[in-house]
């Protein structure tokens, strides 16, 4: 394990850490997509929301950038 | 100081010292936000000084769009005119101050980061925009949760306010262990409102920076794409904080809204 590229360890780390919030901003725009097919009088609020909730897990995808960059 | 990644030159994580005064060392992100909170202020009442009825001002205009937009959010979410009425000041300051703060920062003003000071025998940036402080973020956290208490306190009585942690048989282990729960989860608000916002601002500022060096000499067409995503995250970013203030304290200040309290476990 001495021997492992920093630049190795870095990269899989952006790669791993990228896969839960690419499914979780998936999974809302699929359920705004979906919401606002139902009711699309609604799509103002539905949006909105959806965009909160992709702000939320968007952080994750920042704090993984964080830690990759800063050490 | 400067930290590398890849050999590529990043902001380091902590602000710069750049000048004391008496003994207190002024960062540049503190420097930035006295000049972001004047800057605020000030357009602001430029703003107000210029609102009628039927606006001319174009100025006036798109002010008083954002403050109808925020007005909008704060009766959606508290339910009642009354009490949007009354906390209306607080998420409009909390929105357009980070909003500023945050759009100062995406590389979209000449001169923040690159405009350098010596002090020390270091080199160091003048201004750094103040939300890719921790320091910065944390304050504005703890000044929001705090405030979310005393309006809940004030509302509700220090017993009633209890009673929002603790279930009504206090000798019941399992309400204990509840409410225990609760509590650390408010603490734990504190540090997911500002880890949020600093880690998006600061991520994205060394992402520009990253995404600038990594191009070499087309740096400037590649920097555009990623200009325009820390853009759309700056808006979501202010509007994610001030959205998660309002929830906070229309679950802390009881049950006459009809806020949705299952957003608030973010």
């Amino acid at each position: 394990m001495n021997n492992v590229d920093p630049a190795l360890v870095k990269g899989l780390a952006i790669g791993l850490g990228a896969i839960g919030p690419a499914i979780g901003v998936g999974l809302i725009g699929s359920a705004a997509v979906g919401a606002i097919g139902r009711n699309p009088e609604m799509q103002g609020r539905i949006l909105s929301t959806a965009f909160v909730m992709a702000g939320l897990v968007d952080a994750v995808l920042a704090f993984v950038l964080l830690i990759v960059f800063t050490t | 100081m400067v930290n590398f990644l890849f050999g590529l030159e990043t902001e380091p994580l902590s602000a710069q010292k750049i000048f004391s005064i008496g003994g207190l060392g002024i960062t540049n992100a503190m420097f930035f936000a006295v000049i972001t909170a004047a800057f605020t202020v000030g357009i602001l009442l430029v703003a107000a000084q210029y609102s009628q009825l039927h606006p001319k001002s174009r100025l006036a205009y798109l002010f008083e769009l954002l403050v109808d937009f925020i007005w909008g959010i704060a009766i959606s979410t508290f339910g009642n005119r009354k009490t949007a009425l009354k906390h209306l000041p607080l998420l409009a300051t909390l929105f357009t101050f980070i909003l500023i703060g945050n759009l100062t920062g995406s590389g979209l003003l000449p001169g923040v980061g690159t405009v350098v000071v010596h002090s020390g025998g270091l080199t160091e940036p003048l201004l750094r925009p103040f939300t890719t402080d921790l320091n910065a973020t944390l304050a504005m956290a703890i000044l929001t949760i705090g405030l979310v208490q005393f309006y809940a306190i004030r509302q509700l009585g220090l017993r009633g306010h209890i009673k929002h942690y603790f279930a009504s048989p206090y000798w019941n282990p399992m309400n204990i262990f509840v409410g225990l729960n609760e509590v650390f989860g408010e603490l734990l608000r504190i540090v997911t409102l500002s880890m949020r916002l600093f880690g998006v601002i600061y991520a994205g500022e060394v992402l520009i920076a990253a995404v600038n060096q990594l191009a070499g000499n087309f740096g400037w067409l590649a920097m555009v794409p990623t200009v325009l995503m820390e853009l759309f995250f700056s808006i979501i970013q202010a509007y994610v904080f001030m959205m998660l203030s309002a929830t906070y304290l229309s679950v802390a200040l009881g049950d006459e809204h009809t806020g949705t309290p299952e957003k608030a476990k973010a």
